[in-house]
């Protein structure tokens, strides 16, 4: 039994000591900001959208790759359901066409992944820029099917989902939630899953033992798309616009958490509870710095970079001594 | 003559491995001396410590007769040791004149980059063994044969007096193989030493005029090769006796009816190649690097598109466009480079053994059953002996031989009907080696048809019942059980 | 002949054609690429990008992606101007590149001492110091848009060629900081191509074992580089600003990817050991003249981005393309011989 929690992972342990940690300096720090129901409920909602795209970017970089193009694809979706919603609005009736934008947002966030997934497996572009390629597509299709200019004006029957409580928890993040969960399996699970993590330790061996490597990369981009549109969708609802350029900022973030979720940036080896718990902390951070009106919220930025290179410091340094204790077994 | 290199009791330990435990060295100056050992035994180790890379725990280098209290690379570089890489240390983007010169411009301490004493450098380096070759060409354009001529001539350069080449055939052809031989009998007219590290017993019996063999970072021997013999030799290396040959004469053979027949088959890398292969059958495809051997086992995998031809399985005529079509026709192959085609290294031994597999262990909601892949995996370390305390840890703390028993297990686990194997002990141990042939004899008689695609003559004589011979593409000639020996497939493949 | 054939193996020969189409292209539908305030005008917007580009190339051809140079290109020239303006020595131009090019090597030796001492991937690490470095600039710092001091102001208006379109009646000048561009790159292109230093980057990137047993210093080099790139960076920053005429903080990120596409398109090969400077200026140009000058045939702004996404992965496919069939046919060759 020992050994089976050991097995848990030292990197998910590790997260949710200071998870932990950070939770009760909060509580002891700001006992009455911080620890509010409707505290929790706005991080939950705030750490949705840019959680979603981590994972995304997470299942890529486990793949081997890397996704930049996340962002523009939330836009991509969002903007694609706001003009829908918009047209439609005035002529139809019922919730009908709200669910239709829906899917095709998620069809478009998909179709984006699956071509990411193309221009790096069948057309061997490195995903680096393969995606740094596309995502000035996907940002330049928004800007062209928008006009330059935000979208608005959503019907109310679509963004009441950005208000709508689920047993007081807020509707996106239990969309976040049953996210994760299923992501968790798919990678933990499942065939696929698996072979995820071996074409990202080794391409060329996996083909060799029988994988299609080509397929498994283009289905993990696409769960990378999906994910990233239904983060443009949950942001069409709570802030009733979407735009070409929203977000931008939130590429470089996603990397940040992956990394510090404990995925591997050269690929084979990560989790997705790790890259979920890495949100949260994140997000707690960042509301616990808000508790202070004269620490701008800037310092976030600081903390993350420092985090960042502190994580890595500290899973190489233990890299470093399982090895060697390996070594030795062996 | 006098000795040009004698090192004494050196020991090296790394993180409390004790790598080295006392060797000594000593090489008499103008004579080729072969450092011979298994993987692990500590040779690559001791080159470093002759070359200044690392620093001995004990025991003194003697350079010419002069003591070398702490050897630096650059004082090795000095004292006019120099060592040829396996990777030939090339700069792949560069030129090679940029190959040629840095060394030297390095160590005379310049800073500016003076063209023509680049080009006078490289010129001169080149003319050492009348190698011919394009100075301004990028090095990663040219034959991996021509790479290493850069190599020698650049160590040449630096007055060299002991050239220490560490297994300096692997990634050549026959024909660069004895074009390298002549340079070196060169090289040894005008007065060079050489240590030349390898396994290969011919070329050590070719090329030495003494053999030292290490086993286990310890000195088992030092004679001159006139007097070592294969036996000894074998011995020495591992600590054990074989005798490949009684054991495949006692194997009791069974071949049964046709179960693949390839005709006509030509794709990029071989044209025209036919023959049939039958159950309980070990069939050896030999030829040089580059005859096309390589290309016919991914062929047969599905990993290289046929232009022509056809293969049948079982009386039915079948494409194999990709791996998992090949699996589902019980074909297996274990590729030739173990580390980049094989094994996820990283990766626990258990997802390697797995990975082909892993449709079957999976249910049909998708859900992999982690039970029956732990299951599955200890089944076959047990089967094939693979020697792990933990079937966690990543492939990458096994040895040589027990890593290509991991591949091995991997492919035995999808139960295939013909099973290709390329190159199946390159870096294998001897022990290992002894035990992987067997395992195939084994198979073979249970009755699975095996194709040994190797270089190694010795291999293809003890374990196969009939080989083909490639040559530039072609198939140049077929032997049978009895007509295989050394001679004849040795003159068939030149 | 065989110089010919060499000129159509590189990939800037690629560049340099498409650019040259594309601006036959705008010629002959507008008119005006080659009227003299647009090719002032591409310059112009080209000076800054190229100067990054320096960064991106140096990082790449040695060891890998670096992000960071927008962020320390901020920050070393938000660090510059308070420093001059504190010490009341604004007047000076050259003391305001003075102090970035001390603040930006010091971020840049950051870099360098955490990617060369763990070996991690340099795009994790400097994607994590830009982050530290954007905290630092608004977060402790709280820096906002600021005036420059009068030598940088004087500099700014300051042109070296002023020109005006006859026909439009446009006008475009070509600032002081073409000089520093010009200088940088002659300066670049001496060390890259005729110290031992500059060989040893190339060497560095083909083959990390080999250098070290060759005797080059195989960390100093990267720390070099590295450091290196903070001094440039930090240089672009202060000609942003005098460009701008004013400080703007927020102004500088983001600015990273189009460059490392730029200079990709230029024949950068992202394996490291291979890239030019010539590439970075045709890359460059060619993602510039997409950006200007598409408006100049009628295509609406809206379509800049597309063109641009469009143009990275069609250029990248074609490379990645060329360099897996050249595996491909290397292998048949082995064969033959």
């Amino acid at each position: 039994m020992m050994a089976k929690i050991k097995k848990i992972d030292a990197n998910i342990l590790r997260l949710i000591m200071i998870l932990i940690v950070f939770l009760i300096i909060a509580c002891v720090t700001q006992p009455t900001n911080f620890m509010k129901a409707d505290n929790f409920r706005s991080m939950a909602k705030q750490m949705t959208e840019y959680g979603l795209m981590a994972l995304g970017v997470g299942v890529c970089m486990i793949s081997g790759g890397i996704d930049l193009s996340c962002v523009y694809i939330a836009n991509l979706s969002g903007i694609t359901a706001g003009l829908m919603m918009q047209s439609m609005s005035t002529t139809s009736s019922g919730s009908g066409y709200i669910l239709l934008s829906v899917l095709v947002a998620i069809l478009v966030g998909a179709a984006c992944g699956i071509f990411n997934g193309f221009l790096i497996s069948y057309l061997r572009i490195p995903a680096m820029l393969a995606t740094l390629g596309s995502y000035q597509l996907f940002m330049g299709i928004s800007i062209v099917i928008s006009n330059g200019s935000t979208v608005s004006g959503i019907p109310e029957g679509y963004t009441m989902w950005g208000t709508t409580l689920l047993a007081g928890i807020p509707f996106a993040f239990v969309v976040f939630l049953i996210c994760i969960i299923l992501l968790s399996l798919i990678m933990s699970k499942t065939r696929f899953g698996q072979k995820v993590y071996l074409v990202g330790t080794n391409a060329k061996a996996a083909k060799f033992a029988g994988i299609k490597n080509n397929s498994v990369l283009i289905r993990s981009y696409m769960i990378s798309g999906i994910l990233s549109a239904i983060a443009g969708l949950l942001s069409l609802a709570r802030i009733n616009s979407a735009k070409a350029d929203f977000g931008s900022s939130y590429t470089m973030q996603t990397i940040l958490i992956v990394v510090l979720g404990g995925v591997n940036p050269d690929g084979g080896f990560g989790s997705i509870p790790g890259i979920a718990i890495a949100v949260v902390i994140l997000q707690l951070l960042s509301s616990y710095l808000n508790m202070f009106p004269n620490i701008s919220n800037y310092y976030r930025d600081l903390i993350w970079g420092v985090a960042l290179i502190a994580v890595l410091i500290l899973n190489f340094v233990t890299n470093k001594r399982k090895q060697a204790r390996l070594a030795k077994a062996s | 003559m006098g000795n040009i290199l004698a090192v004494k009791g050196i020991k090296k330990s790394f993180g409390g491995v004790h790598a080295l435990k006392g060797v000594d060295l000593t090489i008499k100056e103008g004579e080729t001396h072969c450092l011979a050992g298994e993987n692990g035994c500590g040779k690559s180790t001791i080159i470093k410590v002759i070359s200044g890379f690392y620093q001995p725990d004990e025991g003194t280098i003697e350079i010419n007769e002069k003591g070398y209290p702490v050897m630096t690379p650059s004082e090795a570089i000095n004292a006019g040791v120099q060592v040829i890489y396996q990777d030939f240390s090339i700069f792949p983007n560069l030129t090679v004149i940029e190959n040629l010169a840095f060394n030297q411009i390095l160590a005379n301490k310049k800073k500016l980059v003076n063209k023509k004493e680049f080009r006078r450098i490289a010129e001169e380096a080149v003319k050492k063994i009348n190698f011919d070759v394009d100075l301004d060409a990028l090095v990663e354009t040219l034959p991996v044969a021509d790479k290493q001529l850069i190599a020698i001539s650049r160590a040449l350069l630096d007055n060299a007096k002991l050239i220490i080449m560490d297994e300096p055939t692997t990634a050549l052809t026959k024909k660069e193989v004895k074009r390298l031989f002549e340079i070196i009998t060169d090289l040894k007219k005008n007065g060079v030493t050489i240590l030349f590290v390898s396994h290969k017993l011919d070329e050590v019996f070719e090329i030495s005029d003494s053999i030292t063999i290490l086993r286990n970072g310890e000195n088992v021997i030092t004679c001159p090769t006139s007097e070592m013999t294969e036996e000894k030799f074998t011995y020495y290396m591992t600590g054990r006796h074989f005798d490949t040959n009684q054991n495949k004469a006692d194997m009791e053979k069974n071949i049964g009816e046709t179960i693949m027949s390839v005709k006509g088959l030509s794709a990029p890398g071989f044209e025209n190649v036919n023959f049939e292969l039958h159950k309980g059958e070990i069939l050896g495809v030999t030829g040089q690097l580059g005859s096309g051997r390589t290309e016919l086992s991914l062929a047969l995998f599905g990993l290289l598109k046929p232009t022509a031809g056809t293969i049948t399985m079982e009386g039915k005529e079948v494409k194999i466009p990709n791996v998992s079509a090949a699996e589902k026709l019980g074909i297996a192959l274990v590729p030739e480079d173990r580390l980049t085609e094989g094994l996820f290294l990283p990766q626990s031994i258990i997802k390697n053994i797995t990975v082909s597999k892993m449709d079957e262990l999976t249910s049909k909601a998708g859900i992999l059953s982690n039970k029956k892949v732990v299951e599955e995996s200890a089944k076959w370390v047990k089967d094939i002996g693979v020697a792990t305390k933990n079937h966690e840890f990543p492939v990458q703390t096994l040895s040589g031989g027990n890593q290509q028993k991991v591949v091995l297990g991997r492919w035995l686990a999808t139960n295939p009907k013909v099973l290709i194997l390329n190159g199946p002990t390159v870096g294998v141990d001897i022990g290992a080696k002894y035990d992987i042939h067997s395992l195939l004899r084994k198979l073979a008689s249970e009755g699975m048809a095996i194709i040994i695609v190797s270089d190694d003559i010795a291999e293809v004589i003890a374990t196969c019942d009939r080989a083909i011979v490639m040559q530039g593409g072609r198939v140049t000639g077929q032997l049978d059980g009895s007509e295989l020996s050394n001679d004849s497939l040795t003159s068939a493949t030149n | 002949m065989k110089k010919l054939k060499n000129l159509t193996k590189q990939s800037e020969f690629y560049v340099f054609i498409i650019i040259v189409v594309l601006s036959i292209i705008i010629q002959a539908r507008s008119g005006l690429f080659f009227a003299n305030n647009n090719i002032v005008d591409t310059v112009r917007s080209m000076i800054v990008p190229s100067i990054y580009a320096l960064c991106a190339l140096l990082s790449f051809v040695s060891t890998g992606p670096d992000v960071s140079f927008p962020l320390i290109a901020a920050l070393s020239t938000y660090l510059a101007l308070i420093t001059t303006n504190a010490l009341g020595m604004g007047e000076s131009m050259v003391i305001v590149f003075v102090f970035a090019i001390v603040y930006g090597s010091i971020m840049g030796a950051l870099n360098g001492i955490i990617i060369v001492k763990y070996k991690f991937p340099s795009l994790i690490v400097t994607l994590g110091t830009s982050s530290i470095f954007s905290g630092i600039l608004l977060g402790a710092f709280e820096a906002e848009r600021m005036d420059l001091p009068a030598g940088l102001q004087r500099m700014g208006k300051a042109s070296l060629l002023s020109v005006k379109n006859a026909e439009t009646g446009l006008g475009s000048t070509l600032p002081m900081t073409f000089l520093i561009l010009v200088a940088l790159y002659v300066i670049t292109y001496l060390v890259l191509n005729y110290t031992m230093v500059g060989r040893g980057v190339y060497a560095v990137g083909g083959d990390e074992v080999s250098a070290e047993r060759a005797g080059f210093n195989v960390k100093k080099i990267r720390f070099g580089v590295f450091t290196a790139n903070g001094a440039i960076a930090a240089i672009g920053g202060v000609c942003y600003a005098v460009m701008s005429m004013r400080y703007l903080p927020t102004e500088y990120a983001g600015g990273e990817m189009i460059v490392i596409a730029a200079i990709v398109l230029g024949g950068t090969r992202m394996a490291g050991g291979v890239g030019t400077l010539k590439g970075c200026i045709l890359g460059t140009l060619l993602l510039t003249m997409v950006s200007n000058s598409l408006i100049l045939i009628g295509i609406s702004v809206y379509w800049q981005k597309v063109f641009i996404g469009a143009i990275i992965i069609i250029g990248t496919a074609v490379s990645a393309l060329q360099s897996y069939g050249a595996s491909r046919v290397k292998s048949k060759v082995k064969e033959a011989a």
